[in-house]
């Protein structure tokens, strides 16, 4: 990995991601089996609190049901959050991308449209800037060692190649892109350090699936990770955001403090 | 106060209104030039371009510098922070507003656009060592109005303040707590 050492004051962000389904927050295990968590404003305003500097809303069951993410959700996050958030599950085309975005959304996020799609990277990041888009990808290291990509929340293999698709989600002009290592979602045995250091990217890359304890985090901004998103070991009262953050600051990387 | 937020049709203002709002303050969205206003607030987001040919609808380019020369409170954010200066690199033809001197550039970093949080450096105490959220891949390099400035690449203005004109490269209503601080502070 070659990594430009480049004057920032950007330090490492810390994302809350929480899972939405029928208008309440999930935390599943490999995708699977789903715990009812609780009401998405008041854990939004609660991670807030707590330092998160970011918040992503996924509604998980959208995209398996065909179902729109509720927008009545995402207009009152707008109203009573005060740090972005990203809102993402079930977007199929530029007319979905309009209705999240009227409604509020800071950032949208898509997956299985964009594997469908690809074109759709482009049409959002003409029509709203590339800071607007996160491009999630579900990778899976499978049994025989291969990296396949996933979409439908992991319910469907697709053909394409791992390394392709990610050059391919920069060219075609997305603000960021989520790595999500499927085989480590909800197993809390770490990040992919290994996917995380595969490369240098030239857009901020975020690490999500696997954070069992600060450490896991602590590993992956120094594999590389631009971001961390976590959802489980923060919805399971385990860690709070500060105490992450905390760690992470006692073992010299810079993060926002409240 | 009364504030108007001027509607550029460049992105969604729900959080620049719901910011003021939640401040205690009445926030009206302006399709056109109106004058009885405490202080007017210019959100902008995407291409410079597209934002700065908003402008030439509507007379807003006379009307925001009739406003500003008056002594009345101007706010800029983002975008419409860029728009209070000669024009940008992003688009040579458009011209910006003309009100500050200087030019916007590219951020030189390889990973843009800038996406985060970054920690204010400032002569002014109340700035100085906060963190606000940023989103953009251009910037004023260097002003005689600086008051904040950060490093992305290069160090770049973070915050204009020149008499009555306050302006952020930032996003205050997405920097929690203390964007909601430093945006009372302005509006007051």
């Amino acid at each position: 990995m070659s990594k430009l050492v480049q004057h920032t004051s950007l330090v490492p962000r810390l994302i809350v991601c929480l899972d939405v389904a029928y208008g309440c927050v999930v935390k599943g295990t490999n995708f699977k089996q789903l715990k009812d968590m609780g009401d998405p404003i008041e854990l939004g305003l609660k991670y807030q609190s707590q330092g998160a500097d970011e918040l992503v809303f996924l509604d998980i069951k959208a995209s398996v049901d065909g179902q729109n993410s509720a927008l009545a959700m995402i207009n009152k996050v707008a109203k009573n959050l005060s740090i972005p958030f990203t809102v993402g599950g079930g977007i199929k085309n530029l007319e979905d991308v309009d209705k999240f975005f009227n409604a509020g959304a800071d950032k949208v996020t898509i997956n299985s449209a964009a594997l469908q799609n690809p074109n759709l990277i482009n049409q959002t990041a003409n029509k709203y800037g590339s800071q607007s888009l996160i491009v999630a990808v579900d990778v899976n290291l499978e049994a025989n060692n291969s990296l396949i990509l996933y979409t439908h929340g992991g319910s469907k293999k697709v053909s394409k190649n791992y390394d392709t698709w990610m050059q391919e989600i920069i060219d075609r002009g997305a603000g960021e892109v989520m790595i999500n290592a499927m085989h480590k979602d909800g197993t809390g045995s770490g990040f992919d350090l290994d996917l995380l250091s595969r490369q240098y990217y030239s857009i901020p890359i975020i690490a999500s699936g696997g954070a069992n304890e600060p450490k896991d985090f602590l590993n992956a901004i120094n594999a590389g990770a631009d971001a961390v998103l976590a959802a489980g070991i923060f919805h399971r009262n385990e860690y709070t955001v500060d105490e992450v953050k905390h760690y992470l600051i006692q073992n010299k990387i810079e993060m926002r403090t409240l | 106060m009364k504030i108007g937020i001027i509607d550029l049709n460049s992105g969604n203002l729900l959080s620049v209104i719901s910011s003021i709002e939640n401040l205690g303050h009445e926030a009206i969205v302006l399709k056109k030039p109106q004058s009885n206003f405490d202080a007017l607030v210019m959100p902008g987001q995407g291409r410079f371009a597209f934002v700065a040919s908003q402008l030439d609808q509507n007379n807003w380019r006379e009307f925001i510098i009739s406003w500003v020369t008056s002594g009345k409170k101007f706010i800029g954010i983002c975008v419409g922070m860029q728009l209070l200066f000669d024009g940008s690199v992003e688009d040579t033809g458009a011209k910006g507003l003309g009100i500050l001197a200087g030019t916007v550039q590219k951020l030189k970093h390889d990973k843009t656009p800038m996406v985060g949080w970054a920690k204010l450096s400032s002569t002014d105490k109340k700035l100085n060592d906060q963190f606000v959220y940023f989103v953009n891949s251009y910037a004023i390099i260097e002003s005689n109005y600086c008051s904040a400035t950060v490093n992305y690449g290069t160090s770049f203005c973070a915050a204009i303040q020149k008499d009555n004109i306050v302006a952020f490269q930032f996003h205050p209503e997405k920097s929690g707590e203390f964007g909601q601080e430093l945006l009372q502070q302005c509006l007051n």
